[in-house]
């Protein structure tokens, strides 16, 4: 009876243990699978998401706290205004730059890119789209630091490349022409049901307007290219006219973030760092009567325009009434105010720096000139007897001596609130002229008062990705805020 | 610090030799004549043998008459004895407190002989935690065991305590201990802000109730806790709760602490400097106001000379120093927290019973920060036959914390709107003038980040709820004499519920539109094992063999719900809000171990334990999701192998022990997944993916760790000594290294790297003098432990364990673990500063420039009796170590600092060489550039990594136990009064004015940084214990 017993009590134990065993593996892969997420998604959110990543980057950190004052379009306050004396000590900064220059709309639409040249959801028109919104991206951030990996970048998760080589700028330019050739020509014939219907927060689904976005992006590249590869640029500038292009505000590449507390530049003028616009950016508008002013600037408290000096020295900054000066503009910094990536203005000013340049023809280039600040003016909804006058005044037409200089300057306006393509465009075309800082008044930081040209590899990249860095840096020249990119020859 | 406790004990009476024969007795306690349950009287040399009853009453029959008896109870000195022709002995045992050979709870709860262990435990008994009470037990600890290193945040009332055991051994893990609380892991999380602000939520050892602890045992290194698994890692720390099987009958005990908190150190401020700017008052605004936009808002104005000037809020006034010189003893009040516990107990002969209800009421030393905490516990035990028994308890803690303090950059910390106030600025003016006509903040300052310091008290708010459930049951069944098996299963259940608000009219919150923040979130963990085990004796050696399972559960999920955009002011419910948003997510972990144990003693002295131990985890790919590892510890005692009896040196153990630990990751992160955004107004889908690189395949960490040490004790034990030396490799460290951002990554899961940390660790027990009236216990304890990084993830330089401004601390190849780095100043090949024509010092590379660990720590107690006196104190002591003070160069940036006085006046003349001429340098600069430039601008860091060696008075109680006499005729049995002080005072601080400690947050680097902490505060106060 004993054994009987004992052997029972044994039995039961072995068959506990059993089905603990049995039912554990069951178990745990139940609980492998992160229930907050899904693994698997059309890639039209993905695209979704890249792109409005590259709206939302028109006001990051590179855009805002360092191109939108080197461009001299306003001051920041508070800790913001550093940038603004021309200083190196932002090495945290520069490294965030980088990162969100790949993590936004590189990360998404590098996943894009691989599920549309994928067996089962091979797209090639949806792939097309997703060039261009790559090309943009990677256009960003070659012409904030120079050499930037291009090839490799971004494919971290795709091809599990974690030390990415550096690409030269010139090659990364070249390939982001021949990529946005492509795309033109697939998207010229694409059936947009093939597209990206109910997901394309610009067109909405509109690929002749694509099309042109596109071609405007690529002539924005090949101008970028006219002083370090003229023939390259002018032989894609003239494939560039052969297509259409961005002509009115309907083209325009635009966003109104809608999510949150809406545009960012809302948060920076109500709250911090507090934002006030650039005296050199007032004079023009002032000294012209351009209409624009009241919608770039806000009136001070004494119902003036006043704007803020770049550079000041602490002490001088100390003593310049800052928080009594013109905020920015309404237009601009309203919580749906639209984020902009290209504009037809912006199309038409290059096409009068390109007829110019490329044809001699100030006649026609005068004819562009005009239609650009047309464009700019209607984009800003200004009223049409301001803009009838406007048109009317000497700025509005080309005088025949200095022509660079005057589509330079309606560049730098037109491009607003765009300011990094604005700082771009300054350092390509050196107009609007920055005047080097000699004043007592004005900081001259690292450069010696000269406009910054670029920014710095971080340490942390530098340690995270060393020789590549160092291959890159004895390429480009020393890894400084004054050593120019390639294309910026002036 | 080791305190003897329990001990193995004998007793025996005689019988000659003869026929078989029946004996019986009693079984009492040497003095008190209290009946001993359950004591161990055994036929020596056979299996024969009982235990006493509730009373102390014991037979055993069949007995030859030369049989010799032993009778053996924990705590108590055992003894044998010949039969003879006795047929009653009565027994009475006596507690044996100078035995080195202390009973100590170890892992699995399983109480042994610290004689047998081959690694190190120390273990601290009730009074030590519950007389100078701490709201989070983990406090009381600080300084008293050697390997662990707590430091206690100034964050608030129930603030988090980092807590480490044995230095840091995982570059990415909490590091923190294992907390098992009555054999069930319970949660262990470390809390608190980050450097950009937020609050310290506490960690859920601030749960753990001191008048109902026990004894908490200190297992220190993997090798002492293999049996938890991977969980066991950084060592456990083991609390055993009361359970009413003290003492018989019914019993009632009260233990009621009262004690104030003020503020004990603020940073030195200069007094002779108001707002402005080189010297110049701020402009002033078309609204009569001064425009204090930087630099201006900050104290580099014209000296106090009581001038006329034109004050903050736009009237004439005197501008004067401010006669209250330190506006942090003036905003801050004292604090207060107060405990009463009541318990009652009991036991009869069929099991035992505890309920204790504990009432806990506090106020921290910001108006607004109060704690209201309430523990029900309940502990029963019941024998339901005589070889099968059950055990359960269940505790319920329901606490309610209102608004815990803002933190480092926060705009609502109070600290640090405080230190950077115009030193012209009365705080009476500040308080009077929080909201304008427009229901619009006032403060000082234009800066949008920053809050009135008043306004944020009145207008910004939260309050944190939490109700938390521990509990287990039990069942052990004796199968027979030798076989036994144990099941338990036990949870630890916490919800939380938190919101958090700011009303509209400030800037700093949602651009004035006002903010509403409600959080909620349970977490459990679910800890299941069933336990057999099977001893013996054979010959000479006696055997104990066991075999479990255990399966553990991690569950826990969130919620939460947010807005921003007031529709009308004061009102916080979400509905209220324009702008809402809301989120939540899951995570769930499981893990099956299987595992064996066992020892094996040899003549009372060689011991050899071993565990082995196999975990499988749904956290890790399937083919990688299960490891083993294994532990093995031996202790010889050298003494009684040798036959050494001498009077010099009573005892000697030699003591190793050999781990290896695996170790899984948190769950999710070997699988890519796209994550839906949470979109409001957006006509389509949008979808993200993180920022780390998922592993596909991940294999669990691997920890292996050795330790030798040497337990001796002198002079029958009146000093005792433990040494022990230590050392810990955890190679194929599961972490998410940072990668090239141009990856389009952040990081990425991988297994890598190795880091080594090694130690010495020594404590000192002396006994000067021990008599009847009067005795004296010193006690010294010693730790130096270090961490060094050995590899890192091939061509990985740096891993950045958390920053502040411009310093990081980083794990680095080569470095030790935890190595401080920032901007130097630009040097010349002798060390000295290059200085620019401006006068202005030159930024130099990014170096090491401190370390946050120890040359080492320790503590020092003493305890004097004389007669019903007893005067306990504890000095804790750090010496070495660095830490960057973010919140000392605001305020020497602001000018509010003493040490901006220097170069006021004239200017100063930075010591250096000029960069062009390469003489000593004579151009003057400003004492607000200089500041400005070398903390700011150039973001160097040399000036403000700060020392953190200081030696603080961290305990004082002075007890007085009633003496019997006294309370004889009273239906009180013991009684005790106490006046207790904690944090009492600096001997040295080495930082002066900032205390090492004064962290944001708890987590392993958290010792990195300081920002603008809430001041150190000192408490004092009484404790009175009573029992019926």
């Amino acid at each position: 009876m004993q054994t009987i017993y004992n052997s029972m009590r044994k039995t039961v134990v072995v068959a506990v243990v059993g089905m603990l065993l049995l039912s554990c593996e069951g178990h745990l892969e139940d609980l492998y699978d992160n229930p907050n997420a899904v693994t698997s998604i059309d890639d039209s959110a993905l695209f979704t998401k890249s792109v409005r990543s590259l709206f939302q980057a028109t006001t990051d950190n590179g855009s805002a706290h360092f191109a939108g004052m080197h461009a001299h379009y306003y001051v920041a306050g508070s800790t913001w205004r550093a940038p603004d004396q021309y200083g190196d000590g932002h090495d945290g900064d520069y490294n965030s730059i980088l990162n969100d220059g790949y993590s936004g709309t590189i990360r998404h639409i590098e996943e894009v890119l691989e599920l549309t040249s994928s067996a089962n959801t091979q797209n090639n028109i949806r792939n097309a789209l997703a060039n261009i919104i790559a090309v943009l991206a990677y256009a960003k951030v070659t012409d904030a630091f120079g050499d930037v990996p291009y090839t490799e970048g971004g494919k971290g998760k795709s091809q599990d490349i974690l030390l990415p080589k550096y690409d030269t700028q010139e090659s990364i330019y070249k390939d982001m022409i021949v990529r946005l050739t492509n795309s033109i020509a697939i998207l010229k014939t694409a059936d947009p049901a093939m597209a990206y219907p109910n997901s394309d927060p610009i067109y909405n689904n509109d690929l002749g307007k694509w099309v042109r976005f596109a071609n405007s992006v690529r002539l924005r590249l090949a101008m970028r290219m006219r002083y370090a590869d003229p023939s390259a640029s002018q032989s894609t500038v003239a494939k560039c006219l052969s297509e259409p292009l961005m002509e009115t505000p309907g083209h325009d590449a635009f966003m109104i973030e809608t999510e949150g507390t809406g545009n960012a530049w809302f948060n920076r003028r109500t709250g911090f760092p507090s934002i006030k616009m650039s005296t050199l950016l007032i004079d023009q508008l002032q000294g012209t009567n351009d209409p624009r002013l009241a919608v770039f600037v806000s009136k001070d408290g004494t119902g003036q325009y006043s704007g803020i000096v770049n550079g000041l020295t602490d002490q001088a900054f100390g003593n310049s009434n800052f928080a009594n000066l013109s905020d920015m503009g309404l237009a601009l910094s309203s919580p749906e105010s639209k984020l902009y990536i290209m504009t037809a203005a912006e199309t038409w000013l290059l096409r009068a720096e390109a007829a110019l340049a490329y044809d001699n023809d100030p006649a026609t280039a005068n004819i562009l000139y005009r239609k650009g600040i047309e464009a700019s003016l209607n984009q800003w909804e200004v009223d049409a007897a301001e803009i009838t006058s406007f048109m009317a005044s000497p700025t509005a037409t080309l005088a025949g001596v200095n022509d660079e200089e005057q589509i330079g300057v309606q560049m730098w306006l037109s491009l607003t609130p765009n300011f990094f393509e604005g700082w771009s465009h300054i350092r390509r075309t050196g107009y609007p002229i920055i005047p080097v800082r000699t004043s007592e008044d004005l900081s001259k930081g690292v450069t010696n008062g000269i406009m910054p040209s670029r920014f710095n590899y971080s340490s942390f990249e530098q340690g995270a990705n060393s020789s590549n860095v160092q291959e890159a840096i004895s390429r480009q020249g020393a890894n400084k805020i004054d050593t120019p990119v390639w294309w910026d020859k002036n | 610090m080791n305190k003897l406790i329990l001990i193995l004990a004998i007793f025996g009476t005689i019988i000659t030799a003869g026929a078989q024969k029946t004996i019986s007795g009693q079984v009492l306690e040497k003095d008190t004549n209290t009946p001993l349950l359950g004591v161990s009287v055994l036929v020596k040399g056979s299996m024969t043998g009982t235990t006493t009853d509730f009373d102390g009453n014991y037979t055993l029959a069949d007995l030859s008459t030369d049989a010799i008896i032993e009778f053996s109870y924990i705590g108590y000195t055992t003894q044998e004895f010949t039969i003879g022709d006795q047929t009653t002995i009565n027994v009475f045992l006596e507690i044996n407190a100078e035995q080195m050979d202390e009973v100590v709870v170890t892992a699995l709860n399983i109480q042994r002989d610290k004689e047998s262990l081959g690694y190190s435990i120390s273990q601290v008994s009730s009074e030590e935690v519950n007389v100078a009470r701490e709201n989070n037990v983990m406090n009381s600890l600080s300084g008293k065991v050697s390997g662990l290193q707590i430091t206690q945040s100034n964050t608030g009332v129930d603030g988090s305590s980092r807590v480490l055991l044995r230095g840091i051994t995982t570059i990415n893990g909490n590091n923190r201990p294992l907390v098992v609380v009555d054999g069930i892991p319970i949660s262990n999380g470390s809390g608190g802000a980050g450097a950009s602000g937020g609050i310290d939520r506490g960690d859920a050892l601030s749960d753990i109730n001191p008048d109902d602890v026990e004894t908490i045992s200190v297992l220190k290194g993997a090798g002492a806790a293999a049996a938890y698994g991977s969980l066991g890692m950084n060592g456990v720390i083991l609390i055993t709760t009361k359970s009413g099987t003290k003492k018989a009958g019914v019993g009632i005990s009260l233990n009621s602490s009262f004690s104030f908190s003020d503020v004990a150190l603020t940073p030195d401020f200069q007094n002779e400097y108001g707002a402005g700017a080189f010297g110049d008052f701020a402009p002033i605004n078309a609204d009569g106001r001064p425009v204090l936009d930087y630099p201006f808002s900050w104290s580099w104005g014209p000296k106090m000379e009581g001038q006329t000037y034109t004050n903050w809020l736009g009237q004439q006034d005197n501008y004067t120093p401010n006669s209250k010189r330190n506006p942090y003893k003036e905003f801050y009040q004292t604090g207060f927290t107060m405990s009463n516990t009541l318990a009652f107990e009991g036991r009869n002969d069929k099991g035992s019973f505890r309920l204790s209800i504990t009432d806990e009421d506090g106020q921290g030393i910001v108006s607004n920060n109060t704690l209201t905490k309430q523990t029900f516990s309940l502990r029963g035990s019941s024998n339901l036959t005589d070889r099968f028994s059950i055990d359960g308890k269940m505790t319920y803690i329901t606490s309610k914390v209102s608004n815990r303090p803002q933190l480092a950059e926060g705009s609502g910390n109070t600290a640090l709107q405080l230190s950077l106030m115009p030193r012209d600025i009365r705080l009476d003016d500040v308080r009077n003038n929080t909201v304008n006509a427009n229901g619009e903040e006032i403060k000082w300052n234009l800066d949008n980040t920053f809050n009135n310091p008043y306004w944020a008290l009145e207008n910004a708010g939260n309050v944190d709820e939490k109700d938390h459930f521990q509990g287990f049951i039990s069942a052990n069944w004796e199968i027979d004499d030798k076989f036994n098996i144990t099941a338990k299963s036990g949870m630890d259940y916490i919800i939380n519920d938190y919101t958090s608000y700011g009303a509209t009219g400030a800037q700093a919150i949602q651009n004035g539109l006002g903010s509403y923040n409600h959080d909620g979130d349970q977490s459990s963990i679910w800890n299941s094992d069933i336990l057999g085990t099977y001893s013996t004796d054979l010959s000479d050696f006696n055997i104990t063999l066991s075999l479990g399972a255990n399966y553990r559960n991690e569950y826990s999920n969130y919620k939460n719900i947010s807005g921003n955009d007031a529709k009308v002011p004061n009102f916080y419910r979400i509905s209220n809000y324009k702008n809402s948003f809301s989120s939540e997510g899951i995570s769930e972990k499981a893990i099956y171990s299987y595992y064996a144990l066992g020892q094996f003693g040899y003549r009372g002295f060689l011991y050899l334990d071993a565990t082995i131990r196999n975990d499988n985890s749904s956290a890790l790919p399937q083919a990688n999701n299960s490891y083993w590892y294994h532990s093995e510890n031996m202790s010889l005692l050298f003494t009684k192998l040798l036959g050494i009896n001498s009077n010099i040196l009573s005892q000697g153990k030699l003591r190793g022990s050999f781990a290896k630990v695996g170790n899984d990751t948190s769950p999710y992160r070997t699988q890519a997944v796209y994550s839906v955004d949470q979109t409001v107004t957006l006509p389509y889908t949008v979808a993200s993916i993180s920022e780390s690189l998922p592993s596909f395949d991940l294999r669990p960490e691997t920890s292996e760790s050795w330790e030798i040490g040497a337990d001796l004790g002198f002079l029958k034990n009146r000093i005792q000594l433990d040494v022990t030396y230590y050392k810990t490799n955890t190679t194929d460290q599961i972490m998410a290294v940072p990668i090239s951002g141009t990856t389009a990554y952040s990081s990425k899961v991988i297994n890598a790297g190795e880091i080594e940390n090694k130690g010495i660790e020594a404590q000192l027990n002396l006994i000067p003098f021990d008599s009847e009236n009067f005795s004296w216990d010193l006690g010294f304890n010693f730790t130096k432990s270090n961490s060094k990084v050995i590899t890192l993830n091939e061509g990985l330089e740096s891993i950045s364990l958390g920053s502040l401004w411009t310093a990081s601390v980083e794990a680095r190849p080569g470095q030790e673990f935890g190595t401080i780095y920032g901007n130097d100043f630009l040097r010349d090949n002798f060390g000295r500063k290059i200085i620019g024509n401006d006068g202005l010092a030159k930024r130099g590379d990014r170096v090491a420039l401190g370390n946050i660990n120890p040359d080492w720590y320790g503590g020092f107690t003493n305890k004097i009796r004389y007669k019903n006196f007893t005067l306990s104190s504890l000095i804790s002591a750090q010496v070495g170590g660095e830490y960057y003070s973010y919140g000392r160069g605001y305020r020497l940036f602001f000018g509010t600092d003493e040490r901006s006085l220097v170069g006021r006046e004239n200017g100063l003349v930075e010591e250096g060489i000029n960069e062009f001429t390469g003489f000593e340098n004579d151009n003057e600069t400003s004492a607000l550039l200089k500041q400005f430039t070398d903390i700011f601008s150039n973001e160097i860091a040399t000036d403000i990594i700060l020392d953190a060696t200081n030696v603080k008075l961290r305990e004082v109680a002075l007890t007085f136990d009633f003496p019997k006499t006294m309370l004889r005729d009273t239906f009180i049995q013991s009684a005790s009064l106490s006046a207790v002080g904690r944090n009492l005072l600096f001997l040295y601080n080495a930082a002066g004015d900032i205390d090492p400690e004064a962290t944001y947050s708890s987590g392993p680097a958290s010792t990195a940084f300081e920002h603008s902490s809430l001041p150190s505060t000192r408490s004092y106060g009484v404790n009175l214990k009573i029992n019926f």
